[in-house]
């Protein structure tokens, strides 16, 4: 067991959860996010929480951090320089034609990365069967690189097309662009990608050129820091397809960590699903402005391969989680038909909902939850003082417009549509995936995660919610549980048939290679579809073991589970996946929460959806729970409350999770 | 002369009052959201690229009086067209009491589709309890199913568009019923393309079918009727408060449309709005009598054009159901270009209802300033490519609309190359797919310097695109407004119009618009420009900071600046 230390950058506050071998207690911190320079922010969280000594004997430093993101967001990168195959210089700024908003007749896109004039032809061509059509013309290679240096271009992304297929003329330009004198990074895009589809591999590309300018020196810079107060350990930082890449990796490959915030949650999810043998787990992350959920089956993280990120389309492996609006500063208003409505915007953590009485007036979740008893009425965590005459002060306006009678039917209202927006995404991630919710337990964690527990139960007709240990903090958790992974790909579109696996076996051992991860755990997967169809099925495949009766059958299997039926059509493999995984440590128990030391539970009214109206019921503290106890009643922990409904029973489990289990349906 | 209104009123009177809004809310957000995975599960299992990648498909929940429920959102130029065949369905197979569960009905009459034979409906009612509550309904284009060519510009009657189910039953009680499967195939030139597309709908159907079982389940029947009620008259109050924002008045615009594809001759026609109070009327009789080649518009497609204009002015942010359309109303002639009658020809129903989209957009200008953009290139440019491959002899297809630079407004410069509106949520193929699968080399995909029309704010750029055709092959051109310019507004100029060239082997060019069956002998090379989007404002008053930016990325070229914008040199 070793040390491991996690720091996640958020939108507000920067969290940092350390996992101590030598007692296998976790213990979390937090401060307030620092924009302008982030790593401030992370070092503060350092300094105020972890001893030197502790630090010096710290194996693993995991970040999460959202420089490559807010570089997007705010346009600050590189000068990136593109340089692409005659005929193609526009397809940045043509994408696919397609608007975000379908209905907006004055929708314009995003300016691009690069601005025309930097966007460079060469005369080339490659085929898609890889054969060369035209001969790379060197001399245009070398005129771009002067246009760059008068324009004073920082990276340079090179994207050729069909380069999937047969990279040479990429590698070259690369080497003209070099020697022309062209000293900055250069991004070339079957390194970044591999995969076919020009507009989309040329984003990647020039996302990786922009951002990798900012990361690079960030890194280095906190991993100085870092070494300067004594530690000693490896700098990982988390990706968007799950794990974490090393410091040199992160800041050579910057685009895989852009997407890489709401995967902590789905990962400590992971974690503990496999843990408990759950099958079918899905997560129910609450926070402040969204609801974030995945499907987790039998421990895995749900992946995609295309992601997107600010309205730029990336190529780089990302985990499935979902985000709706509707956290618990979601406001609720009526709208101009009278109709009650949630969401999604936020009143955020400042001002926040109107019963933290900073200047916020909007009714919001919170205040709907507040009202009800959900929460405990007095403090939570922050010290903000919670006030229930505020809450229902902006919660009574509503009720006029919609017709609905009075502040607690409003209050039920915003809980009960919350639950449903709530449960319509998990629907979404788990019908479109072929999977009966109903099958599944809840792992409801967030600071309102445990509020909506027994409501997402029964509104997905549910009967089994686990509210994890330090439920409040549970995603940061999820950073200290990380293992190195790195990934690659290559579109090889063919014929799955026996010439195919031996094919893919040498373009996964080229891939690997690329890799070079000693000692680590090899993954091959195989984007997989019936010839004619355009959307794959990514499978796994054993290497020198499967045949392609073996790959087929476990194709038609996932087939059948994704869309209720199978189909006679061959098979056609579309892309070769390669992934390295190096497991840090298999040994790290979850271990509860200390106790808060405040003592003086007793009673609340509160209001319970089963009965329909308000009841009596106890307040228990986390760490007093023994044995089983009949809902209703609220549990409270330090950073969570967790509300158990007339109908429901809860039970601390060895594990330290709290086990909800539905005693009869509504 | 017999003319027609076409209106919604509501169907149970004061059912929603009273119904739970809270509840309400829930059902309605439910609605969406199986919508939104029957559209879902369509597009990961389609086989044609029509449907996956293009959303030539609508998917819909109808109520048992054939009142939208909900419909996810794909094209806009599908929008609330399913009532007419989801009800044209059921009264073919013998009325809702002929329905049992388990039944899936095929429906693609052109007249109760409004669109070609290609766009095919699959429509399953949904029981609870042994009573019908509602329907699921998918219309999909096909690739082919028959008629004289897989994609037709010049047909006489719509008996040669293709082969028409008018209404039968795919499925009886969850069984196939194989007489109807094998004729579906024995007329198709791509009988596999579409088993696979059958299935996918089928799926996507049941899909559907199933999610909204599960909401009645959970709320009870007689409290889902009630809120459905509640949804409808919130959705119409929504749009009459849109509409009580317009000025009173009587709004009018006309334009051309190039030909009717077998005649040659020009079509004028005008529209014209009145808006009084909370109600829109839309009159579109001011127009010739349906014409010999396949441009009429079915009424179905006539009523998706005016609730598309009027959602785009209205701002519509939300999912229509029933209730937000009950506020228009829509006057047209029997027998006209809007309301024609079979046989007439519709395969290209398309090029009137997007013109005529465009046209009450500019007829609105007048009535709410700043709300509408000048025009864009104003069409989908529709190209369909097919043929057999040389090495195997296979048979392959593809076919695809392109996008267009859109109209300046007062907000700004046009978008470049976005597609044309009634298509906006569709995209376009990247050149490496299209490569790795059709016979095709990809010479140019740019941006046409100096296309955009000239103006305070300039029209968006239109595309330009080079095929190289390494294979015989043939091509069907769709392209509609090849000769009228976008028009500009308010004193901006026009940009330019679509425009198909294919240069042959010989060095010999020709241009086509509407075209059938164009042999592409290989080595020919298929040039497709796009329109541009026209410009608004006297282009004297750019702003000479945007003329030079323009200039510096290339957008136009020194001679466009000179000729029009002299003050920024």
């Amino acid at each position: 067991m070793t040390t491991v230390i996690g720091v996640d950058v958020g939108g507000t506050f920067t969290d940092l959860v350390l996992h101590d071998a030598a007692t296998g207690e976790i213990r979390v911190a937090k401060q307030p996010t620092t924009p302008s320079a982030p790593e401030r922010g992370v070092l503060a969280a350092v300094d105020a929480a972890v001893p030197r000594d502790l630090l010096a004997r710290c194996r693993h430093f995991v970040h999460g951090t959202t420089v490559g993101l807010n570089a997007l967001l705010e346009r600050r990168g590189a000068t990136v320089g593109l340089i692409t195959t005659a005929g193609f210089r526009d397809v940045l700024e043509i994408r696919r034609g397609d608007r975000d908003d379908p209905y907006d007749l004055f929708w314009t896109p995003p300016p691009p990365l690069v601005p025309r004039r930097l966007r460079l032809e060469v005369a080339e061509r490659v085929a898609a069967d890889g054969s060369v059509v035209r001969d790379l013309e060197p001399d245009d290679v070398r005129r771009a690189a002067e246009v760059f240096a008068a324009e004073g271009v920082d990276a340079v992304a090179i994207v050729l097309v069909n380069s999937y297929a047969n990279p040479e003329h990429e590698k070259r330009a690369a080497e003209l662009l070099t020697a022309a004198g062209f000293g900055g990074p250069i991004s070339l895009s079957h390194e970044v990608s591999g995969e076919y589809r020009e507009y989309e591999r040329t984003c990647t590309t020039v996302v990786d050129a922009f951002v990798r300018h900012r990361m690079g020196p960030y890194l280095h810079n906190l991993d100085r820091e870092l070494r300067e107060r004594g530690f000693a350990g490896e700098l990982l930082v988390t990706r968007s397809g799950g794990g974490a890449l090393t410091l040199a990796e992160a800041a050579a490959r910057p685009f895989e960590t852009i997407l890489s915030g709401p995967v902590a949650g789905a990962a400590a999810t992971a974690r503990l699903a496999a843990s408990l043998r759950l099958g079918t787990a899905v997560a129910a992350d609450v926070g402040g402005t969204s609801f974030d959920t995945a499907l987790i089956e039998d421990g895995r993280l749900p992946l995609l391969y295309q992601g997107e990120v600010v309205g730029l389309p990336l190529q780089s492996p990302w985990v499935d989680v979902r985000s709706v609006g509707a956290g618990g500063g979601s406001v609720a208003y009526a709208d101009a038909g009278g109709l009650l409505r949630v969401g999604p915007r936020s009143a955020g953590a400042d001002p926040g909902p109107a019963c933290y009485q900073r200047g916020g007036a909007e009714p919001t979740v919170t205040d709907a939850a507040l009202h009800l008893g959900m929460i405990p009425r007095g403090h939570i965590s922050g010290g903000i003082e919670l006030s229930a005459e505020a809450a229902a002060r902006a919660l009574a306006p509503l009720a006029g417009p919609t017709g609905i009678d009075g502040v607690d039917a409003v209050a039920v209202g915003v809980i009960k549509i919350a639950a449903a927006h709530m449960a319509q995404a998990v629907r979404g991630v788990t019908v479109e995936r072929g999977v009966d919710p109903r099958g599944a337990a809840v792992v409801a964690f967030g600071g309102a995660g445990p509020v909506f527990g027994c409501l997402l139960a029964d509104e997905l007709d549910v009967d089994t919610v686990v509210v994890p240990p330090n439920a409040g903090n549970f995603s940061a958790v999820g950073l200290v549980q990380a293992d190195i992974v790195r990934s690659a790909a290559r579109t090889m579109v063919r014929p799955l048939d026996d010439e195919a696996l031996p094919l893919v076996e040498r373009v996964a051992r080229e891939l690997f290679e690329r890799l070079a991860q000693p000692g680590a755990v090899r993954e091959v997967d195989l984007d997989l579809r019936h010839r004619g169809q355009e959307h794959t099925l990514t499978i796994p495949v054993r290497l020198g073991e499967d045949d392609v009766a073996a790959v087929s059958a476990r194709f038609s299997e996932a087939y059948h589970r994704a869309f209720g039926h199978t189909l006679p059509d061959p098979l056609e493999i579309v892309t070769v996946r390669a992934t390295g995984r190096v497991v840090l440590d298999t040994d790290r128990p979850m271990v509860p929460a200390p106790p808060s030391g405040e003592g003086g539970a007793g009673t609340t009214r509160l209001w319970s959806f089963r009965r329909g109206g308000w009841t009596e019921a106890p307040v228990v503290w986390r760490e007093d729970l023994t044995g089983v106890a009949e809902g209703p009643l609220l549990v409270v922990e330090p950073t969570a409350t967790t509300y158990v409904d007339a109908g429901f029973a809860a039970e601390a489990h060895a594990s330290g999770c709290l086990m909800i289990t539905r005693k009869d349906r509504p | 002369m017999t003319i027609v209104r076409t209106r919604y009123a509501e169907v149970h009177p004061g059912l929603g009052d009273g119904a739970d809004p809270v509840t309400t809310e829930i059902i309605r957000q439910g609605l969406n959201a199986a919508a939104d995975q029957m559209k879902q599960s369509l597009i990961r299992t389609a086989f044609s690229p029509i449907i996956y990648e293009a959303l030539d498909f609508a998917v819909a929940f109808y109520d048992a009086d054939m009142c939208m429920l909900a419909q996810a959102p794909t094209l806009p130029a599908f929008m609330g067209t399913l009532g007419f065949c989801v009800r044209e369905a059921v009264e073919g197979v013998g009325g809702p009491a002929a329905l049992s569960p388990g039944d899936v009905i095929l429906y693609n009459d052109p007249y109760g589709t409004g669109s070609h034979p290609q766009d095919a409906a699959m429509v399953v009612p949904i029981f609870h309890e042994d009573e019908l509550v509602a329907y699921s309904a998918i219309k999909a284009h096909w690739l082919d199913i028959g008629g004289k060519d897989p994609y037709c510009t010049d047909t006489v009657d719509v008996y040669q568009e293709g082969t028409i189910f008018p209404g039968v039953k795919l499925y009886d009680a969850g069984r196939l019923v194989s007489d109807v499967y094998r004729m579906i195939l024995a007329n198709s030139r791509m009988p596999e393309m579409v088993i696979g597309d059958i299935n996918a709908m089928v799926a996507g159907a049941r899909t559907g079918a199933e999610a909204l079982g599960a909401l009645v389940r959970r709320h009870g029947l007689d409290t889902f009727r009630r809120c459905v009620a509640r949804m409808y008259a919130h959705g119409e109050a929504l749009v009459r408060g849109w509409f009580e924002r317009l000025p009173d008045g009587v709004y009018q615009a006309s334009s051309v449309i190039d030909s009717d594809g077998v005649n040659g001759t020009p079509i004028p026609f005008g529209v014209r709005v009145v808006v009084d109070g909370s109600s829109v009327t839309v009159d579109l009789t001011d127009c010739p009598d349906q014409v010999g080649g396949p441009v009429n518009c079915p009424l179905p497609s006539t009523v998706a054009a005016v609730r598309i204009a009027v959602a785009f002015l209205a701002g519509a942010g939300e999912q229509p159901n029933e209730g937000h359309f009950r506020p228009l109303e829509l006057v047209t002639r029997l027998g006209s270009l809007f309301h024609p009658v079979k046989p007439a020809p519709c395969f290209m129903y398309g090029i009137p209802s997007d013109h005529a989209i465009e046209l009450i957009i500019r007829a609105l200008a007048e009535a709410v300033p700043g709300s509408a953009p000048a025009a864009s290139g104003g069409d989908i440019n529709a190209l369909v490519w097919w043929g057999n491959r040389e090495a195997t002899g296979e048979p392959w297809a593809d076919g695809a609309p392109h996008p267009v630079g859109q109209g300046a407004s007062p907000l700004g410069d046009g978008a470049s190359a976005l597609m044309y509106i009634s298509e906006s949520a569709t995209r376009f193929t990247p050149a490496e797919v299209w490569e790795a699968r059709n016979p095709w080399r990809i010479e140019r995909l740019a941006l046409a310097e100096d296309s955009g029309g000239p103006g305070r704010h300039r029209g968006g750029l239109g595309l330009d695109l080079s095929f190289r055709i390494l294979e015989d092959q043939y091509l069907t051109s769709g392209l509609a407004r090849t000769a009228l310019e976008p028009w500009g507004l308010k004193g901006g100029l026009p940009g330019r119009p679509n425009r198909l060239t294919v240069e042959y082997p010989d060095g010999r060019t020709e241009d086509f618009s509407l075209k059938t069956r164009i042999f592409l002998p290989k080595g020919s090379v298929v040039h497709l420009r796009t329109g541009s989007g026209g410009g608004y404002g006297p282009p004297e008053e750019r702003d000479p900071e945007a003329v030079r930016a323009d200039l510096r990325e290339g957008y136009i070229t020194r001679e466009h600046a000179a000729r029009h914008y002299p003050h920024a040199l």
